[in-house]
């Protein structure tokens, strides 16, 4: 950058969204871990002339509280380290913390928050897909108090979010349920440390012995995270003890998923590539829901 | 506040240091820059490779991306701390007598970041090594030289702490 | 006890622990400006205008530097290994996108950043041509007006203002009549290969600093694999002796052959020369990917065989895509030319090796000098030949390898090269014999081999002085270049073996070419033999006056002096020599240089009796696993068997064979420089993807087969190349053998994968 950006410190939520307040030639940016910041400034797509350090809201910020309202919420400074090795995570949602202990790697994970992770909107990140699967709401705090938004809400493209200037995540909630199962799934084409070429999340419940509220999400092949609910259809209500139905079901949805998405080609892999490799993800990640719940990473 | 710079104090290799910085400096800038400490090195900027491993607050993090601007009052450990007395620390010695390096570029962020596993697992698998090394590059390819290091300085560790 | 052979840990490796080891990104020079360097956004183009007065106008910005600055002080500054192509900054247009066009100079780093991106240049756009057998075409766009060859090489000087080409060199070798050779019985066969540009990633991004000390000395602390060339060059260049310049070298984070022959010197030094002041010049590891990178290739390969699998003929035609520079890549291109038809025994060859100017970053040296490129062209080809006579690989290989003492494609007798052994190695390290089960279901599995053959490039001169101080402690000057090939710590034991000195107690001082005498460069696996050779020479010359001085002191013959254990007749080497000097004084001398003796090619049929002073041999085998939903590849174990000589330290020269493996493992599957339009989309690691730790095995098989060279030092030879020959073709045999899918073109990526299984299935990807 030409000129070093001033930082400010402020000490409460209030400050925090009074500080964000920009003229017309300032660009004014949240500073939490910062890593993708740095990266943004450093290409020169950003050059920010004020920054909101959120380091003193780090405690009140970055705690994870055990499911008492039926969600477990996750304050936005938790950084993604502390989330991949959250009991209360774990026991609540795991396979967003196995999802969070694959996100780049562990220097980057001990840094970076959740809150910067949703709000940086790259569609190759991992938690996107996977919160989305989880029914995940995001708590946002602006000059007009506070809102909630689903991640597909919140994420409107490549590097774009419908947060406002003045607005910051404070929170993620995940529903807790019982007996929910999850996977999450990510497949890098290349080489073992890559931007994956698609991710997969799948998420059931189940009711009186019958799939139930199946989710199926998938990133990095479009611009957003998306949820594919022609595929989830397909699952809904078959009997979990059924096993050749079962199968079928599985393989229809991946189907419709590698048919229902256009994805976008990238040095990841083409079009068509992207669109058979969700297809085999997600009968993989549906196969493995089935089996057992957690999440792999195919390296 | 619409100044540029920033006074930060903060705790370098267990000594308290004060230090005046362009706000968009990054951690690893500032060490070469002010404290002439060039273990940690730039390669990639991206925060992929690792050369530029250092701790803070001791855990691993990559200092090229770090806004040092953050560090107040926070702990900084870089490879210059590990030796003691002319003595290298067991992880150093692990990779002299693995041979766990050629041109060396990448060793002192390998070796933290090696620091980083065996404080979290003190007995590591190759799998679990590998995979903690993920985003460590070594472009000479001592990787298995250096999965060998992690395990004979797990041994070593063991055996001091049993003393 | 002989120091030969007995693996220790090297010398440095305390600092390289500890982090005080020295890279010039760590130099400073007092009152040094920093430099940021603006770059051509387009392929190919005149350049119309450089505006920079808003970068001028930038606080702490000292100046902006153009070609035209740059050609006021430097009269023709033009430079290149082969060929004087390369303007140290663009003059009348641009031939890269990355070309350097202009230089920022600040009082910091990031000051000179923020102040490039406001220099605006203007072009007028020029059609660009990207593809190597587009470029050779006769009405393909011009990258060069004409032919610059350099002083340099003898056999280049025809081609000097020769025009309207993009094919700087073409090279041929014609062995028996290989015109004749294509009647008769038996089958043709015929493949075309592809290999991908690749970039060096050494972690170190390339500095150098220059400063001129005083009216007529220049100083250069680089990064530079070749200080001698780097000096000789600039010499040149500023028109002055090479006794006015100096070059200094540390450690290198990396060289892999990115930082041979001129890189960024000139330009410091030109700028330094302008401003008055010291000047840095670094680059990032994304301008890595706009500086030098390896050879793309094009390799048609035909052969003809007869019914028992013997080769009776070959016709290689090679195009070079050499980017938009020549550097080193006619050499590139000559000397892997020799070696293009294989180790095979093969009475008519033919070979057309083109280096071929296109409009991307230029190509030059890189780990194995075109042979990883010609080996997965010759290798890929015998396995297809052996898949359609439905012979096994090894079997094919062991029916046409040339053994020592046949005549190679040169005409050249294989001497002291250990293909047959190698072979027999790599076979039975692969259980060769044994069946292996290649899976039914979603993973399946195959293995692969291959072998190559590199001839040392020649010829080249390195020097070396070993001199002993007052107290007798010994130092080694010379110009090898220590990136972590272990180099000093082998000269340490060279000249501790000959002096009966420990080695750890040998000083080996880093590059300085005020002190270090004349080496050709460090690349192409050539130091521990010639600088070794050279070193040796050295210090036999300090043996011999020591026995000397020994035989006047003690009043006996030299004939009767014993020399062991560091004593010479009885005495050590301090007594001598203070019993000579009268007092704790003196140096004492000794000097070696080595230029072993070739003999020219024939610039027609590229025929010499002495080709080389040594072959290197490398074979490897390779065991994957295919994932055939996605066509991901999985290696699973490697295997590489290498020809070394004599190992003087063998754990390090196992740690070069399987580091070259984890390099060409990257070649093999994920690394590929890309572009659209001319731009390249993936410079920088983000996108440009190396092996780590998860996509190696965790072991690399890696088995030495030691026989003494005659002419090597101890019976050595190189060996830092040696893993990078045959990875890539045994991983794409492997893949064939795993899924009956060949592909010819590297990397091997999933996707081509899985379109190749497609297709065997009689499906498409959509």
């Amino acid at each position: 950058m030409s000129v070093s950006p001033s930082v400010v410190f402020p000490a409460s939520e209030p400050d925090v969204i009074s500080e964000l307040s920009c003229e017309e030639d300032e660009t004014v940016r949240l500073l939490a871990g910062g890593t993708a910041l740095a990266l943004l400034a450093r290409y020169g797509f950003l050059q920010p002339t004020r920054l909101v350090s959120l380091r003193n809201l780090r405690e009140k910020l970055g705690q994870i509280s055990s499911p008492q309202t039926g969600a477990l919420r996750i304050g936005a400074m938790v950084t993604l380290t502390e989330l991949a090795r959250s009991p209360l995570v774990w026991a609540a949602a795991d396979a967003l913390a196995a999802a969070a202990g694959l996100v780049a790697n562990v220097r980057v994970r001990n840094v970076a928050c959740l809150g910067g992770h949703l709000a940086h909107a790259d569609p190759h990140m991992d938690l996107p897909p996977v919160l989305l699967a989880l029914d995940a709401r995001v708590e946002i705090s602006g000059p007009d108090g506070v809102r909630w938004s689903s991640i597909d809400d919140l994420v409107s493209g490549y590097y774009q979010t419908t947060l406002g200037q003045q607005e910051l995540i404070t929170a993620v909630e995940v529903p807790v349920a019982a007996g929910r199962r999850a996977v999450y799934f990510r497949y890098a084409s290349a080489a073992a440390d890559d931007w994956p070429s698609v991710t997969v999340a799948a998420a059931i419940k189940a009711r009186d012995g019958r799939v139930a509220e199946p989710r199926i999400t998938v990133g990095a092949v479009t611009t957003s995270p998306l949820r594919l609910r022609a595929a989830e259809a397909l699952l809904d209500g078959v009997a979990l003890d059924d096993a050749s139905r079962l199968e079928a079901a599985c393989r229809e949805a991946a189907d419709a998923a590698g048919e229902t998405v256009r994805p976008v080609g990238d040095v990841h892999g083409s079009a068509a590539y992207k669109r058979e490799m969700l297809r085999v993800h997600a009968m993989r990640a549906l196969a493995s829901l089935f089996a057992r719940p957690g999440s792999e990473d195919i390296r | 506040m619409t100044s540029s710079w920033t006074r930060i104090t903060f705790t370098l290799n267990c000594r308290a240091v004060e230090a005046q910085i362009r706000n968009d400096e990054t951690l690893l800038e500032l060490l070469r820059r002010e404290f002439g400490l060039y273990g940690a090195r730039e390669s990639c900027g991206q925060g992929v490779c690792g050369t530029c491993t250092v701790e803070v607050g001791g855990m691993p993090v990559s200092s090229c991306l770090y806004w040092a601007v953050q560090l107040d009052r926070a702990e900084v450990t870089t490879i210059e701390s590990l030796s003691r007395d002319g003595a290298l620390d067991p992880i150093q010695q692990a990779f002299v007598d693995a041979g766990a390096f050629q041109c060396g570029f990448c060793t002192p962020g390998m070796i933290m970041m090696c620091r980083g596993l065996l404080r979290d697992n003190a007995d590591p698998s190759d799998d679990e090594i590998r995979r903690w090394l993920t985003g460590s590059i070594c472009r000479c390819g001592a990787y298995p030289e250096i999965i060998c290091a992690v395990h004979a300085a797990a041994a070593a560790v063991k055996s001091d702490a049993g003393r | 006890m002989t120091e030969i052979g007995r693996s220790r840990p090297v010398l440095e490796a305390r600092s390289k622990v500890d982090g005080t080891a020295d890279y010039v990104i760590n130099h400073v020079r007092h009152r040094m400006l920093h430099a940021a360097i603006v770059r051509s956004t387009e392929p190919h183009a005149e350049l119309a205008g450089i505006d920079a007065d808003a970068a001028r106008a930038s606080p702490g910005v000292h100046s902006v530097l153009t070609g035209q600055d740059v050609a006021q002080v430097i009269k023709d500054p033009y430079y290149g290994p082969a060929f004087h192509d390369q303007p140290i900054l663009a003059l009348e247009k641009v031939r890269y996108v990355g070309e350097p066009v202009a230089l920022v100079l600040a009082d910091e780093r990031h000051i000179a950043v923020a102040a490039a991106a406001l220099v605006d240049v203007s072009y007028r756009g020029l059609k660009p041509v990207f593809d190597e057998v587009a470029a050779s075409a006769e009405d393909a766009p011009l990258v060069h007006e004409s032919l610059r060859p350099g002083a340099a090489f003898a056999d280049l000087r025809h081609l000097a203002g020769v025009r309207g080409t993009n094919v700087a060199l073409h090279t041929r070798l014609r062995h028996g009549d290989p015109d004749a050779a294509w009647d008769g019985g038996g089958q043709v066969f015929e493949h075309e290969y592809h290999t991908q540009q690749v970039a060096h990633v050494p972690l170190e991004s390339h500095c150098a600093i220059a400063e001129f000390v005083g009216p007529d000395r220049l100083e250069v602390e680089s990064g530079t694999q070749s200080p001698s060339f780097t000096r000789l060059e600039l010499a040149r260049l500023l028109g002055w002796r090479e006794n006015q310049v100096r070059v200094i070298v540390p450690y290198l984070g990396g060289g892999f052959g990115a930082k041979l022959y001129m890189k960024l010197e000139a330009l410091a030094a030109a700028a330094a020369l302008i401003a008055g002041r010291p000047v840095r010049v670094a680059i990032t590891m994304d301008e890595q990917f706009f500086t030098i990178s390896r050879h793309a290739t094009t390799t048609r390969i035909r052969s003809r065989v007869d019914d028992t699998g013997k080769f009776l003929a070959r016709a290689v035609e090679v195009y070079w895509n050499g980017g938009a520079y020549a550097d080193i890549g006619p050499r590139v291109t000559q000397k892997s030319g020799f070696i293009a038809a294989g180790p095979y025994r093969i009475d008519a060859v033919a070979v057309d090796s083109r280096a071929v100017y296109t409009n991307r970053t230029p190509a030059g040296a890189m780990r194995g000098f075109g042979v990883p490129q010609m080996v997965f062209a010759h290798e890929s080809h015998a396995d297809e030949i052996a898949a359609a006579t439905g012979m096994d690989p090894i079997e094919l290989r062991r029916r046409n390898l040339l053994a020592d003492g046949d005549l190679h494609a040169t005409g050249t007798r294989l001497e002291s090269a250990a293909t047959m052994e190698v072979l027999e190695l790599l076979a039975t390290k692969m259980r060769w014999a044994e069946e292996i089960d290649r899976g039914s279901g979603t993973v399946r599995r195959g293995r692969g081999v291959a072998i190559g053959l590199k001839a040392v490039v020649t010829p080249t001169t390195s020097a070396a002085t070993v001199s002993l101080a007052g107290d007798g402690s010994v130092t080694v000057r010379q110009g090898t270049v220590d990136m972590g090939q272990g180099s000093s710590t082998v000269m340490a034991v060279i000249a501790g073996q000959a002096l009966g000195v420990p080695p750890e107690q040998i000083a080996v001082l880093p590059p300085d070419t005020d002190a270090t005498p004349y080496d050709m460069g460090t690349l192409g696996s050539r130091s521990t033999f010639h600088m070794g050779n050279a070193v040796l020479a050295a210090a036999l010359d300090v043996k011999r006056q020591l026995m000397a001085f020994a035989a006047e002191v003690t009043g006996c013959s030299p004939a009767d002096v014993s020399c062991s254990g560091g004593r010479v007749a009885g005495l050590t080497f301090e007594e001598i020599m203070s019993a000579t000097h009268g007092a704790r004084a003196g140096t004492l001398v000794g000097y070696g240089s080595y230029t072993p003796r070739t003999v020219a090619p024939d610039p027609k049929t590229g025929q010499s009796p002495a080709i080389t002073p040594f072959w290197m041999v490398g074979g490897s085998g390779a065991e994957i696993s295919v994932d055939v939903e996605t066509g991901r590849i999985t290696v699973d174990r490697i295997v590489c068997v290498a020809d070394a000589g004599v190992a003087l330290n063998p754990d390090a020269a196992r740690r070069q064979v399987s580091g070259g493996v984890v390099m060409q493992l990257g070649m093999t599957l994920s690394e590929e420089m890309r572009y659209e339009d001319g731009q390249l989309t993936n410079p920088g690691l983000g996108l440009y993807k190396v092996p780590t730790a998860l996509d190696v095995p965790p072991d690399i098989d890696v088995c030495l087969i030691q026989h003494p060279h005659p002419a090597g030092p101890y019976g050595a030879k190189g060996i830092g190349e040696t893993g990078t020959f045959a990875v890539s073709p045994a991983v794409a045999n492997a893949l064939a053998d795993a899924t009956g899918v060949r592909i010819r073109s590297l990397p091997l990526s999933a996707e081509k994968v899985l379109r190749g299984l497609h297709v065997s299935k009689g499906r498409r990807l959509e």
